[in-house]
């Protein structure tokens, strides 16, 4: 009963994180919150619906288009909304991707209708039994993927040059910029990776349950998550993606189901107020 | 001559106290007569369209200055105190909350539970800045996320526990033996209410304490050597703040008269933020600005694409059968172009135009 | 003799005339009648529809409206009702309960209306039961029912979608029989929600006259994995179950208790029905699904009503909603709302149409549901209902016998 709990807690964990490293990504690079992630996760979704059951491409060439697709978008909304923004104040920025999200919502109903879709795709939907234990196929493939992606990137950003280069401005806009890196490329190609992690998320979840633009609520836990790991950190957007999906089933299945939002953000509050750059962020000196 | 004397610009000092008197007088008119307006729709016998009333009612007009009292408070916390807080609609919350508990349950007079929910929010506002005391800019701001979730999930089983599931029955808005029965009464109530809360808070702008919280908003490391002491002031610009939301919040319950936790969700939390960022924040009037804009371009959006008319093929597909969406695009671009080309609200927009003609008119 | 008959003749070609001038100016004024304040004007009436468009809900709701525009254009197509086309208007309640007290107030005074149909947001109804109660205008068809709204029963308020407490008898009524169960063990598994609560609780009434037992169990509304509530079902063991909530609530539980082996029978609200959700659970989860609903769906059956919502839906660009369940409740709303409106005469006034309906009518749906029966004191809508499941190889709905089967559980 325990272990059924668990596996199915990192299993959606896995897919929180996946959202909140793309989150993360892109507040490291650009400094933004983006409250739209929850948006690029529901269109991500669509994609999957346009491309896999509307155009009925083959499903290797489907994924590709979908993050392609995600990428693209996040280029293009980093290029027209966000880089006009630079250097206005945070709330500001907020207050944008959230306007964002709203427009990208109504597009969505326009071009797809306010009924739910349904995504179905050649991913196994079987089971595993190992001894008492059921383990769904399509957890394992969500679970497997999201791991595979954030190990990518988390060699992308460690090991290539353009990963490095990428952390570099990150840390440092005017040295980077000094030191002659495009600093609008490496933002855009942040944008674009968040948003295709978005998509990734998507996929899986409209696969899971049901495609419809209420998938922006489940994209939306990714924030306590990135918080409680850690707002610029990797590796703590992933472990706090795992905690979240973890935290939320085990009381659901303990205590209640209604507690497992209270206590996800009880926690993030405790967090704030004692550790406030996350678990495994760096405290940041001089932050007023 | 008398050109001359015109030109070396004496009249501007001594502003002229006729007009502002004329144009005080025609805004109380204008303010007194928007009522009757609305619920007659029609100017001396002469009927007036919808859309020549720009799609809007009464009701409308009441919930926009129920919301003021929000997007005041806000942006006397964050334009003035420089804290940002996602947490209003919380204390809209706390307030419909203890207008419950004291109008509902224990059955107290209005104007008691109005004072009793100003109070309650007042406290929430005190608890909930503590982490202000840690924490700054973005981690404050989700720390007031995260207050949101809880106060709103406090309310949820409130109201399971002690009332129908169905949402706490509020009744018996009464000011004495006068009930506030019909739009028009709320009317009558709720304006001057949003003037006294807007003087309130102007004036607290201009004491001694109200400029050193601009001080601290400014630049804290002064302010603190210049021996203010910011975590005070800050949590008491909360608890304010949190106070007016609060009885914000009681007038939303029994105007509503029936409200569920569904209701102060965190769409109702952002729109405060929206409305501050559109009127422009640090401005008062921008709030109130704001908050018209917020709550009554989407009617006047509406009502302009019905006015579209009979169309067929996908224009008609788009603008009938998807109207709302539309109204939604159009609403959320509006806003995206407001932040990206005028970043300062409208207020600040009205300012540099003040500015611009002003220049204008002293150079000519 | 001569001059006597012309004599009787005189008066009486008068008093002919006299009447025919009479019958003219009475038609002529019929057909000039209008009362522009309650949306009555000479060749239209205007009808108001105050629902969900966008937003959360607005995935059921907004498809609603398309069934009762629908229903509305094709009665426009054919002449409309004494002359009059009915013109639809649709206000957005946005999910936002206080928009709709903005609304209502539009629909009275702004863009006055001669009856409201709809009504989807459960807060909002009770927030306006004292305002429309002590108000003018009817409200023909609710999409949900609450307590402040309908009872008592009022002669403006008329609801328009299946009844709760009905909707527990049939469903554990016919679950009972057909599994051949002696006091049936049932589970409701639902969303944490008022109406969520109140419905177990119609269930345990259902239940205890069979001599079961019930019990409930929660989710949230935006669950993405339903581990725990599954594990709960394991443990107890249910005979079968039942389901409230939305539609993914319904996708969740089947594919969740599937992936555990589970082969327990459920039945959803008649609002969890339509080919996405079906598509969504899968073939190998479906076939243990079913929904009690008191409204046909597109193609679950041959009537004249169902033959005829299916053209519409396919002349009108609807063909994808047509097998939703929303579609055929506001296309039956639709029906409800016409019906009304002939009996409300020539001359319709907001107080004429509530004078009509509240003498009691009869609602023929031509087949899509049982026919409604409003009384003057019974007010509560459709409240037959039968079990309808989905053939995966066919791709179509198979309904479970008819409406009057089920009159026996209804005790």
């Amino acid at each position: 009963m325990l272990i059924q709990v668990l596996l199915s807690g990192i299993a959606l964990g896995s897919i929180y994180g996946l959202v909140a490293l793309g989150f993360a990504v892109v507040f490291k690079a650009t400094d933004v919150f983006n409250f739209a992630q929850g948006m690029f996760v529901a269109f991500g979704a669509y994609f999957a619906v346009t491309t896999i059951n509307l155009l009925g491409l083959p499903f290797p060439l489907a994924v590709a288009a979908i993050i392609a697709a995600s990428a693209a978008l996040g280029v293009v909304i980093h290029i027209v909304l966000i880089q006009p923004l630079s250097g206005r104040p945070m709330l500001s920025v907020i207050m944008l991707t959230i306007a964002l999200s709203i427009v990208m919502r109504a597009v969505i109903e326009i071009l797809y209708g306010v009924q739910s879709r349904t995504l179905s795709t050649p991913m196994p939907t079987g089971i595993f039994l190992v001894g008492d234990v059921r383990i769904s196929q399509l957890h394992l493939v969500a679970a497997g993927v999201s791991w595979l992606c954030m190990a990518a990137f988390g060699a992308f950003f460690k090991f290539t040059s353009i990963g490095l280069l990428m952390r570099a401005t990150a840390d440092g806009h005017e040295a980077a910029l000094v030191s002659g890196v495009n600093v609008k490329v490496m933002n855009r190609l942040a944008w674009a990776i968040g948003a295709g992690l978005a998509a990734i998320g998507g996929l899986f979840l409209g696969q899971l349950q049901i495609v419809s633009p209420e998938l922006e609520h489940i994209g939306l836990l990714a924030l306590p998550a990135v918080v409680i790991g850690g707002m610029q950190s990797i590796p703590g957007a992933i472990i706090g993606g795992l905690l979240v999906g973890l935290i939320e089933q085990l009381s659901a299945t303990y205590i209640s189901p209604k507690s497992s939002d209270i206590l996800v953000y009880v926690l993030l509050l405790a967090i704030l107020m004692v550790r406030p750059w996350g678990l495994f962020g760096q405290r940041e000196l001089g932050r007023v | 001559m008398t050109a001359t004397v015109l030109r070396s610009g004496a009249p501007r000092a001594a502003a002229p106290s006729p007009w502002r008197w004329l144009w005080w007088a025609l805004a109380a008119a204008a303010l007194l007569y928007l009522p009757i307006l609305l619920t007659e729709r029609q100017i001396f016998g002469f009927r007036l369209s919808n859309m020549m009333l720009l799609n809007i009612g009464l009701s409308q007009v009441n919930l926009m200055l129920i919301t003021m009292l929000g997007a005041l408070s806000l942006n006397y916390l964050t334009g003035s105190a420089g804290l940002i807080s996602i947490g209003h609609a919380a204390f809209y919350a706390v307030g419909a909350m203890t207008a419950a508990i004291t109008g509902s349950q224990w059955g107290w007079p209005f104007p008691l539970v109005l004072i009793a929910a100003g109070l309650g929010g007042a406290l929430a506002g005190l608890l909930a800045g503590l982490p202000s005391l840690r924490v700054r800019g973005l981690y404050f701001v989700l720390s007031t996320f995260a207050v949101h979730y809880l106060v709103v999930f406090a309310f949820m089983e409130y109201q399971f526990k002690f009332f129908d599931v169905v949402g706490v029955p509020y009744k018996n808005a009464t000011l004495g033996s006068w009930t506030l029965s019909t739009p028009m009464r709320w009317y009558f109530f709720l304006l001057p209410l949003v003037i006294v809360v807007y003087l309130l808070l102007r004036n607290s702008l201009r004491t001694r304490e109200g400029r050193a919280m601009q001080a601290m908003r400014d630049h804290e490391l002064a302010a603190t050597a210049n021996g203010i002491d910011v975590r005070f002031l800050r949590l008491k610009a909360f608890a304010f703040s949190s106070a007016i939301a609060a009885v914000g919040g009681a007038l939303y319950a029994y105007y509503l008269s029936n409200v569920t936790s569904e209701f102060f969700g965190i769409q109702f939390a952002i729109q405060f933020i929206a409305m501050i960022i559109i009127g422009g924040m640090g401005s008062l009037p921008g709030a109130v600005v704001g908050a018209a804009v917020w709550l009554l371009l989407p009617s006047i959006i509406t009502g302009l694409t019905a006015q579209a008319g009979d169309t067929t093929g996908l224009l008609r597909s788009v603008l009938v059968d998807h109207k709302p969406q539309l109204v939604q695009a159009i609403f959320g671009m509006l806003v995206i172009v407001l932040l990206i080309f005028a970043p300062w609200g409208i207020a600040g927009m009205a300012t540099r135009l003040k500015a611009r003609l002003t220049a204008w008119w002293s150079r000519s | 003799m001569q001059d006597q008959k012309t004599e009787q003749r005189g008066p009486l070609r008068k008093r002919l005339l006299a009447a025919l001038a009479a019958g003219t100016l009475a038609l002529s004024a019929q057909a000039q009648f209008e009362s522009p304040s309650e949306g009555v004007y000479k060749d239209r009436v205007d009808w108001g529809v105050m629902m969900d468009l966008s937003g959360p809900a607005s995935g059921s709701q907004g498809i609603w409206t398309n069934g009762f525009q629908a229903y509305v254009r094709s009665i426009n197509e054919k002449g409309g009702v004494s002359g009059r086309r009915i013109n639809v208007l649709a206000e957005d309640s946005r999910f936002n309960p206080a928009q709709d007290k903005i609304n209502y107030e539009k629909l009275s005074t702004q863009t006055p209306v001669l009856a409201i149909s709809g009504m989807g947001s459960s807060s909002s109804q009770v927030s306006l039961a004292p305002t429309i109660r002590g108000g003018k205008i009817p409200i023909v068809g609710t999409y949900t029912h609450t307590k402040p709204l309908s009872e008592p029963t009022s002669p403006l308020v008329y609801g328009g979608f299946c009844t709760y407490p009905e909707m527990a008898k049939a469903g554990v009524g016919y679950m009972t029989e057909k599994l051949k169960i002696k006091s049936p063990k049932v589970m409701v598994v639902s969303i944490e929600s008022a109406g969520g609560v109140e419905y177990a609780q119609f269930i345990a009434d259902a239940v205890k006259k069979y001599g079961g037992t019930s019990s409930l169990v929660t989710m949230k509304i935006t669950a993405a994995d339903v581990t725990p509530q599954v594990l709960e079902i394991i443990k107890q063991k249910p005979d079968f179950i039942t389901i409230y909530g939305v539609g993914n609530t319904a996708i969740l539980t089947m594919k969740a208790m599937h992936q555990y082996g589970l082969k327990i029978p459920a039945f959803g609200i008649s609002y969890l029905m339509s080919p996405q959700i079906y598509a969504a659970i899968g073939p190998e989860a479906g076939p243990n699904y079913n929904v009690i609903s008191c409204f046909t769906p597109g193609g679950a059956d041959q009537s004249a009503g169902n033959k005829e919502m299916m053209a519409a839906a396919d002349k009108y660009n609807h063909s994808a909603m047509k097998e939703d369940v929303n579609y055929v409740a506001g296309w039956v709303v639709g029906q409800m709302a016409v019906q009304a409106l002939q009996l409300a005469g020539p001359q319709p006034t907001r107080a004429r149409l509530v004078e009509a309906m509240s003498k009691g009518f009869t609602v023929n749906t031509n087949g899509l549901s049982a026919p409604i029966v409003f009384t003057p004191t019974d007010h509560d809508g459709p409240s037959r209902f039968r079990m309808i499941g989905y053939d995966y190889a066919a791709k179509k709905y198979v309904s479970f016998g008819e409406f009057a089967d089920y009159e026996k559980y209804m005790k």
